[in-house]
């Protein structure tokens, strides 16, 4: 577990997330799976990397930093969104089952992409990047426009998702997350789907925006080498099987 | 607000998708549209018929056997009762006939007289009612026989002997109407209870001051028969043991009613069988498909939840959508029912009396076809949606 050491925080900032031995314990197939996270703190404006092999749980984690996956168990789960010291309790609302809560926290403070989209096939590209504004109510404003601009998508913003390249709906799914101008955006392999030219081009264009907004991000990828040179700070995971083969476990620090 | 928010979406989602709403509303008529059909012809054939006969007014009759003495305080209590539909009393037979006189023909006809009021069952409601002293209503072969019609005018007159003295008084009748050929078939006329008893007591030598006629004083009456007719053919049993308990000896169609009754009971029953077998079914296809809606929904759901719409929210974009496909399924179902309904009504139409229809809905109908419908989508795409709510979001979001 020597990276555990390593990676320790760079940023002297107020903490967004503090995680103290949260674990995630789940089943299939007979093969357990668990993601343990023993010590992690994320600072407001850092840009956090998880690398790493389809299937070792980034994703398990990042659903858990964005609230909507139960975690099994934590000792301690604050959520600072504007970076004070009284955070707030994640694990609380999770063991009171507040999911409206915890769904209004997501709208406000958090944009989240998703390795395929997940755009609303009935909705323009405007109105997909605006969905994130238009559940809370903020004003049409140019922001939209503005993010559509900068991600190249001007032309395309009354078609339908139907209508576009991979490549161009997950950059709707990127302006969707930053639309509402969360604290933090929390990305699950968005470029995994594309080829590796335009996987690195979108990538940039994102980290790009993340740091001009200065929004926190926390992005999963299994290509380290894209995005070293973007300037993110690396997760140190360690993945391993018990000896008797029935139990997976991933171990986060950070 | 949010809810508006969401009532927005689904509407979108819903036109987008509009081949598969069309197939989802084509669905709910298919099976609504015959449903409807079935019933109307239930309603329109069968409800008919069964209705003519517990309606008809032959079996709802309940005749007294011989002649008794029944003052006017007896003759108001049973009125009142709620099974007795109508009641008047009648004069003796005997004293219940006059003499009718159209000037213009100068032909006398002699015609029995009925004891008749407001809500006599066997003239039509439409007609005027006979009244007073001067308003008849003819039997159809009457006028017939005296060429009159209603508004006319006619002489009526009785004669007596009075102290050894042939007498006849006349009085002007009008014909307010004239009662169809079903209602009376011999010379009659319906006539009100005050005109029938002065003829009584101008026969029996008593005077009627009201008319002028002379004659001695009067005594308390006895009628010593009267016309009733129960409300519906399933009250006749009952007033008839009430009669036979005080001592009066009735006759009753029963052996008819027991007939109709045990055709009506078991046609209703059969029916009933079959609407509730029928709109389970309906209720239960009908919940499938908005179930199987929402299933395949589940990802954009979770989308939804993202972004932060909260379960109320996420229940209700099912809801809408299947209020949708409800409203519109039975607008549909409702014009296929109409359109053979049509069909069905101009093919049997030389077989049927004018106004008569085969199949037939009341507003009411479509209304409880609308109800039934909204009430099993919104409960199964509530159900439905509140369950895709309910899941972590995180696990829609990676089922595909």
């Amino acid at each position: 577990m020597s990276e555990l050491q390593v990676a320790a925080p760079r940023h002297d900032g107020a903490p967004i997330y503090q995680l103290r031995d949260v674990i995630k314990t789940r089943q299939s197939d007979g093969i357990g799976f668990q993601l343990r996270v023993p010590q992690l703190q994320i600072g407001l404006g850092e840009k956090i990397a998880l690398i790493g092999e389809s299937g070792c749980g980034k994703s398990t984690l990042l659903d858990m930093l964005a609230f909507i996956l139960e975690p099994s168990q934590a000792a301690r789960f604050q959520f600072h969104p504007g970076g004070g010291r009284e955070g707030l309790n994640i694990a609380d609302h999770w063991r009171h089952a507040r999911r409206n809560r915890l769904g209004d926290l997501r709208s406000q403070h958090i944009g989240y992409v998703m390795q395929t989209g997940g755009l609303l096939p009935y909705l323009s590209v405007r109105q997909n990047m605006n969905l994130s504004r238009f559940v809370q109510g903020l004003p049409d404003d140019d922001t939209v426009t503005d993010l559509a601009k900068e991600l190249g998508l001007s032309r395309h913003l009354d078609l339908k998702p139907a209508a576009l390249s991979t490549g161009e709906r997950q950059r709707v799914a990127i302006g969707r997350a930053l639309a509402h101008k969360p604290s933090i955006v929390i990305a699950d392999e968005p470029t995994a789907s594309l080829d590796p030219f335009a996987a690195e081009k979108i990538m940039s264009l994102f980290i790009g925006l993340v740091e001009e907004l200065n929004i926190t991000v926390i992005v999963a990828s299994h290509a380290w080498r894209h995005i070293k040179r973007l300037g993110l700070r690396r997760l140190a995971h360690q993945t391993r099987r018990t000896s008797d083969g029935k139990l997976t476990e991933t171990v986060v620090t950070g | 607000m949010r809810l508006f928010k969401v009532i927005r979406l689904a509407t979108r989602d819903y036109r987008h998708e509009g081949q598969m709403s069309g197939f989802y509303i084509l669905a709910l008529a298919a099976v609504l549209g015959p449903m409807m059909v079935l019933f109307g012809l239930k309603f329109g054939i069968v409800g008919a018929m069964v209705d003519s006969l517990v309606e008809d007014p032959r079996n709802r009759e309940i005749r007294p056997v011989g002649s008794g003495r029944y003052d006017a305080a007896w003759v108001e209590a049973v009125r009142a009762r709620p099974e007795v539909g109508f009641l008047v009393p009648r004069t003796r037979s005997i004293a219940a006939s006059m003499d009718l006189n159209d000037s213009s023909v100068g032909r006398i006809l002699r015609v029995e007289l009925v004891p008749s009021a407001k809500g006599d069952p066997l003239l039509p409601a439409r007609l005027p009612t006979p009244a007073g002293y001067q308003r008849i209503v003819l039997s159809a072969s009457a006028a017939k026989r005296l060429g009159v019609q209603a508004g006319d005018t006619v002489d009526g007159s009785v004669a007596r002997r009075f102290r050894g003295e042939r007498e006849r008084v006349h009085l002007p009748l009008t014909i307010a109407a004239v009662a169809p050929a079903a209602a009376f078939g011999r010379e009659g006329a319906f006539v009100a209870v005050p005109l029938l008893e002065a003829l009584e007591d101008y026969r029996d030598g008593r005077a009627v001051p009201e008319l002028g006629w002379d004659g001695s004083a009067g005594e308390p009456r006895t009628y010593p028969s009267f016309r009733l007719y129960a409300r519906s053919i399933h009250d006749v049993a009952g007033l008839k043991l009430g009669f036979e308990k005080q001592g009066i000896e009735v006759r009753t169609q029963a052996a008819d009613i027991e007939l109709v009754q045990r055709m009506d009971r078991n046609l209703s029953s059969i029916y009933w069988a079959i609407a509730v077998i029928g709109l389970v079914g309906f209720a239960l296809s009908l919940s499938a498909s908005l179930w199987a809606n929402v299933d395949r929904k589940r990802k954009e759901l979770s989308v939804l939840r993202l972004v932060g719409f909260r379960t109320g929210d996420i229940m209700w974009f099912p809801m809408v959508q299947a209020l949708y496909t409800g409203v519109l399924g039975w607008g549909l179902a409702s014009t296929i029912y109409l359109g053979a309904a049509e069909a069905i009504n101009q093919l049997m139409a030389t077989q049927l009396a004018a106004g008569q229809t085969v199949a037939r809905l009341l507003p009411e109908h479509y209304a409880v076809a609308l109800g039934l419908t909204l009430v099993s989508a919104l409960a199964a795409a509530g159900l439905a949606g509140w369950r895709a709510a309910r899941i972590a979001p995180s696990d829609g979001l990676r089922e595909l």
